[in-house]
């Protein structure tokens, strides 16, 4: 049985690469072809998933299927593949919110010159997406990690035409190789301490013998983080998420929101017991201090991506705090019910963006609510399950994390994590006010209407599951991962909140009543903005996004840039100043050559090579 | 002690050298009328047929053992066929080069510097590894020279030339030195003596001088500055042949001479706990030659310079692999040097095919390459995303190792500092790479431009380096493996 299931796990994994060398090599020329190709590739994914998960839930032994890769003196590393409950729920997330935008994608990208490469690129990022979810250890997963990272930019750059696309494409991979050359430090000490990188050995050696990690504990538990800080956006590398909104709009669904950017959070849950106690204080101060900074920016945005994009970002934050608070399966609970609501909120609006074509500023839309009632109604549902409206998923997922941080008695953190709901339901209700509702706000609004079917029900699915996500055991399944031996709470509970931490719950849904009454005052049939007018000096700050974008350019250009042209300038100034400079022709050349001889500076090269020497002979024998 | 025996061991070179002379004759003697086309295939094809029969050669007999000053480890056979390998490619991209009308000389160079190569790898005498390294040398500033047209090559080449004369000078003083503290010039013997001896400053500069010479051939900074101009005006091949075969050969060398030789003498690196030796002074020359590369490829416009800086840089990963354990470090670094030769001597061969097709090294001179020619851009995405340590390429595993070698040698976590260094500078080398791949992929071809015409040794000898990268990459136990096999028999006289 154990062996069926291996086979299937490896299908899981490598169906999706299949589709894209099939597309890369054959397709090309096939663009209708390749979209069957990848859609069916990701479909089948998903049910040999939920085959993986059916029999997982009856009987639930992990399944590990591994060949060894790798064994040099003490360097053992295996090409494997794990599936428990936390692998499990995640491939669920990834193949199944995968598939609907798949689907999307087919009436989305219609059109587009480009359409074998897209569908290429989106099975390439499946395939090393499932790499993440299902890998058994530390080095296989940082390969998959990087290939994530190269997937992502590919689509990201899709309409390389633009430079903005190519970019915000150059931004993302870099930014992320900064988190990523953390991890790959972190997991360096983790061999070489432990002398171990897979996942189910860490954990044993770490419960055999707590100490060690003694002296390191913190520094690899940050390098890890660092990670996770990459790839999720985590102040400060979350510069680059908003700027990724160039891709198409169904790669910002499935990429930058509801998968990718989750596998910082799922890494850190997976090996959320190598953390020590310090390094989860930064954990969930960098998540909580990220929700904030992005909710505020949030408020300010004109672009309906973009909001959506800091709105993505300030969820993670909510993740990435929960898991400093001890709190995993809250964060993989919250994952799981934003990937629902954030990823159908990026559909709406790419719907609302193909109808419009290609608009994305809001204050051009408003009165779609007639014309577009399958956008306009998902849209709605989606928002009030990201503002944690009862009894939606969002509810749910975010007051495990509310309640998570009221019962550590972290106080502080709780009131962020109210804030940044109260701000959360205010800029989306601008957005859904804004949008839908009052009158049309330009004249492509006339023409708009609704999307097509293969487009509009993927939405539908995803509204069901948003609707329901919070009450079907989600965080009961995952929970098994953390604490196995705790009592199972019943399922379809949609009351419980309330009953085991009625602070969270209801400091929750009252700032959701604030934030709403808020927007509805301000933006209730506004045709412009009219808080850059009151509120100039703040308006501009939330707009730049605390000019951390400006920031960074100059912070880069003082460094990296001048140290630079610093040390070029050195190097042309020992080679060139110092020796032979001639293209003009042999004569003049031997005319130098003579000249160098005789004016001595070879004399000065050769002085220069032994004062190098004399320098490294000191530092030897007198440091 | 049958001379007969020396003949077995050094046969491979002879063939080579008779391979060379025959060039160099029917090149003369022959084809003198024939036009340039002819001449180039003819002498071209018989090196290839030389490194190839060489390469059968030694993988059918096997020459093993040692004789007076020569000394055949085991895992001489693979560097020797990497070596061979490396030099058949850099002969196929040379095919249809224009710089020069001596073809035969050419040819004969190229060979009597693979077979000053094979003679470095051979030796366990200093002397004997002096005079291989100026076969060598010389061989490759003549090559330098051999644009008689460009003034920028004559001029590369006499830089070239002067610089690797202090070096050499340097090296020679070091070694005669050392020759006067221990009376011995055979490795193991010196080795023997220091163990004996307490080290005193002289041994420091002995050692320190002898590895200055190296330093220059490996080109790390401080002792760098050679290696932007050579790589920028020497012809395109011998620019690679330069960064690869050459690159191999000097390493394995350099990790002979320290580990077999100057054992005892080791010191350490450990931050905070430098002890002098030869291991801070590798660490040294590793951390500044990253820092430099890296920071100055950053400017770099020019492709043959950037890859120039590039190279300078990684020598710094490369040298940190000597930290490890001896045998750890030589299979780590010999990995790592081997997967860069070819990733580099692909890369540059990208660029050949660029100049042949009329164009220079400029970046502009790569926009839009993958419109023009889509294979080869192909080859040059991998070969630049390996360069970066982008996985599942070779070259991320090669980083990988090397960095775990060094931290599990002696220094162990306390080496971790250089770990830093070259984690950092590695992400900011992604960046010059990058540039170079936006040209290719993303800007606009010129409009003028028709595809590329590349000769089909040049296609099958690109394309061959590009499935190895990634073919080593996925399965980097088929080099490691071989390597540790060779190892295990050398570890003793090593």
């Amino acid at each position: 049985m154990n062996e069926l299931l291996g086979f299937l796990a490896w299908k899981v994994l490598f169906l999706p690469l299949l589709a894209a060398a099939v597309i890369a090599f054959f397709l090309q020329a096939r663009p209708r072809l390749a979209a069957v190709v990848s859609v069916m590739a990701v479909v089948v994914s998903f049910i040999l998933t939920v085959v993986l998960y059916a029999q997982y839930r009856n009987y639930p032994t992990v399944v590990q299927v591994a060949i060894p890769w790798l064994s040099i003196g003490n360097l053992n590393i295996e090409f494997g593949l794990h599936a428990d409950h936390l692998s499990l729920l995640m491939a669920l997330v990834v193949t199944g919110v995968g598939s609907l935008i798949h689907i999307y994608s087919i009436a989305y990208m219609q059109g587009d010159r480009s359409y074998a490469r897209f569908f290429a690129s989106l099975s390439l990022f499946t395939f090393s997406m499932l790499g993440i979810v299902l890998s058994n250890n530390f080095f296989q997963m940082f390969i998959f990690w990087e290939l994530v990272g190269v997937s992502s930019y590919l689509l990201i750059g899709f309409w390389y035409e633009k430079p903005s696309a190519a970019d915000a494409a150059k931004k993302a991979f870099l930014t992320n190789r900064i988190g990523d050359f953390g991890f790959l430090l972190g997991i360096i000490i983790l061999w070489a301490t432990t002398g171990s990188v897979k996942f189910s050995e860490l954990h044993s050696i770490l419960a055999k013998n707590p100490g060690v990690l003694d002296g390191v504990a913190t520094a690899v538990s940050l390098l890890i983080f660092c990670g996770a800080v990459g790839k999720s956006a985590q102040f400060p590398l979350h510069v680059w998420l908003p700027d990724a909104m160039e891709g198409p709009t169904p790669v910002s669904a499935l990429i930058h929101a509801a998968t990718m950017v989750a596998a910082g959070v799922y890494m850190l849950c997976r090996v959320s017991f190598l953390f020590d106690p310090f390094s989860l204080q930064i954990i969930a101060t960098t998540g909580g201090f990220t929700a904030l900074l992005a909710a505020l920016i949030a408020v300010q945005q004109n672009d309906i991506k973009r909001i959506l994009a800091y709105s993505t970002l300030s969820q993670l934050g909510y993740m990435v705090m929960a898991v400093g608070l001890n709190g995993p399966s809250a964060a993989m609970f919250h994952l799981t019910t934003h990937a629902f609501f954030k990823a159908m909120l990026f559909l709406g609006a790419g719907s609302v963006i193909h109808a419009l074509h290609h608009e994305q500023d809001i204050w051009k839309m408003g009165g779609l609510k007639s014309k577009m009632p399958i956008t306009y109604w998902t849209f709605l549902l989606g928002t009030l399950a990201l503002c944690g409206m009862w009894p939606l998923s969002g509810f749910f997922s975010k007051d495990a994390i509310l309640s998570q941080a009221f019962d550590q008695g972290n106080y502080f953190l709780f009131v962020i994590g109210v804030l940044v709901a109260f701000l959360t339901t205010f800029y989306m209700f601008r957005l859904f006010l804004v949008v839908f509702l009052g009158g049309a706000k330009a004249h492509a609004v006339d023409h708009a209407h609704e999307s097509p079917r293969v487009m509009s029900w993927p939405l539908v699915v995803l509204a069901v599951a948003s609707v329901c996500g919070g009450f079907i055991g989600i965080e009961q399944f995952v929970q098994h991962q953390f604490s196995p031996s705790a009592e199972v709470e019943p399922i379809f509970d949609i009351m419980g909140p309330f009953a085991h931490s009625p602070a969270a719950a209801f400091a929750g849904l009252l700032v959701i009543f604030f934030g709403f009454s808020l927007a509805i005052a301000i933006y209730w049939n506004a045709t412009s903005d009219p808080i850059p007018e009151k509120l100039p000096r703040l308006s501009r700050w939330l707009r730049n996004k605390f000019y951390f974008d400006e920031l960074y350019a100059r912070l880069i250009a003082l460094t990296q840039d001048s140290l630079a042209k610093v040390a070029d300038g050195c190097d042309r100034f020992l080679v060139q100043g110092l020796m032979v400079r001639g293209t003009h022709g042999s004569v003049e050349f031997f005319g130098r050559a003579l000249r160098l001889l005789q004016t001595g500076n070879l004399q000065t090269y050769a002085l220069l090579f032994a004062a190098g020497v004399a320098f490294v002979i000191c530092f030897v024998l007198f440091r | 002690m049958n001379p007969l025996n020396l003949m077995r061991l050094v046969a491979p070179e002879c063939i080579l050298v008779i391979f060379a002379l025959t060039a160099l004759f029917m090149d003369v003697a022959t084809l003198r009328e024939q036009s340039a086309k002819v001449r180039q295939w003819v002498v071209g094809s018989l090196s290839g047929v030389a490194c190839l029969t060489v390469m059968i050669w030694i993988a059918c007999i096997r020459p093993e053992g040692s004789y007076s000053m020569v000394e055949l480890p085991a895992v001489s056979f693979l560097l020797k066929e990497v070596l061979l390998g490396l030099t058949l490619v850099t002969a196929l991209i040379s095919f249809d080069a224009k710089f020069t009308r001596h073809i035969g000389e050419y040819y004969a160079l190229l060979l009597l510097a693979a077979v000053g190569l094979m003679l470095l790898i051979s030796s366990n005498n200093l002397l004997m590894i002096f005079v291989a390294v100026e076969l060598v040398s010389l061989s490759l500033y003549a090559m330098t020279a051999l644009d008689k047209t460009s003034p920028a090559s004559a001029e590369a080449a006499l830089k070239y030339f002067l610089f690797g004369s202090v070096a050499a000078a340097f090296m020679l003083f070091g070694i005669s030195l050392l020759y006067g503290v221990t009376g011995q010039l055979q490795l193991d013997a010196i080795a023997g003596k220091l163990q004996t001896q307490h080290l005193e400053p002289i041994h420091y500069v002995a050692l320190v001088m002898t590895l200055t010479g190296f330093a220059f051939k490996i080109a790390a900074a401080p002792f760098h500055l050679w290696a932007p101009d050579v790589y920028q005006a020497a012809p395109t091949p011998i620019a690679s042949f330069i960064a690869s075969a050459s690159k191999v050969g000097s390493f394995f060398v350099l990790a002979r001479i320290v580990l077999a030789g100057f054992g005892s003498a080791r010191g350490g690196a450990g931050w905070g706990h430098l002890a002098a030796g030869w291991v801070p002074v590798l660490a040294i020359l590793a951390t500044v030659s990253m820092v430099i590369g890296n920071l100055v490829a950053i400017v770099q416009t020019r492709v043959k310079r950037l890859l120039a800086y590039s190279a300078i840089a990684h020598g710094g990963y490369a040298l940190m692999a000597l930290l490890a354990d001896e045998q750890r470090a030589v299979s780590s670094l010999l990995f790592y040097v081997i997967t860069y030769a070819i990733t580099v001597l692909g890369a540059f061969g990208v660029v050949a095919m660029v100049e042949h097709s009329g164009g220079r090294d400029r970046f502009s001179d790569f926009a839009g390459l993958s419109r023009r020619a889509p294979l080869l851009s192909f080859c040059m995405l991998v070969f630049l995303l390996s360069l970066a340590g982008i996985p599942p390429l070779s070259g991320f595993f090669g980083k990988f190792y090397v960095f775990t070698a060094a931290i599990s040698g002696p220094d162990h976590l306390q080496a971790f500092w250089l770990l830093i260094v070259g984690g950092a500078t590695s992400v900011v080398s992604i960046y010059y790479y990058l540039q170079v791949l936006k040209q290719i992929y993303v800007a606009p071809a010129p409009a003028n431009v028709g595809s590329l015409n590349i000769s089909m040794p040049a296609q099958i000898g690109i394309v061959a380096l590009a499935i190895a990268v990634i073919v080593l990459g996925f399965a980097p136990g088929l080099l490691l493996g071989r390597l540790n096999d060779g190892l295990t028999l050398v570890a003793s006289n090593l």
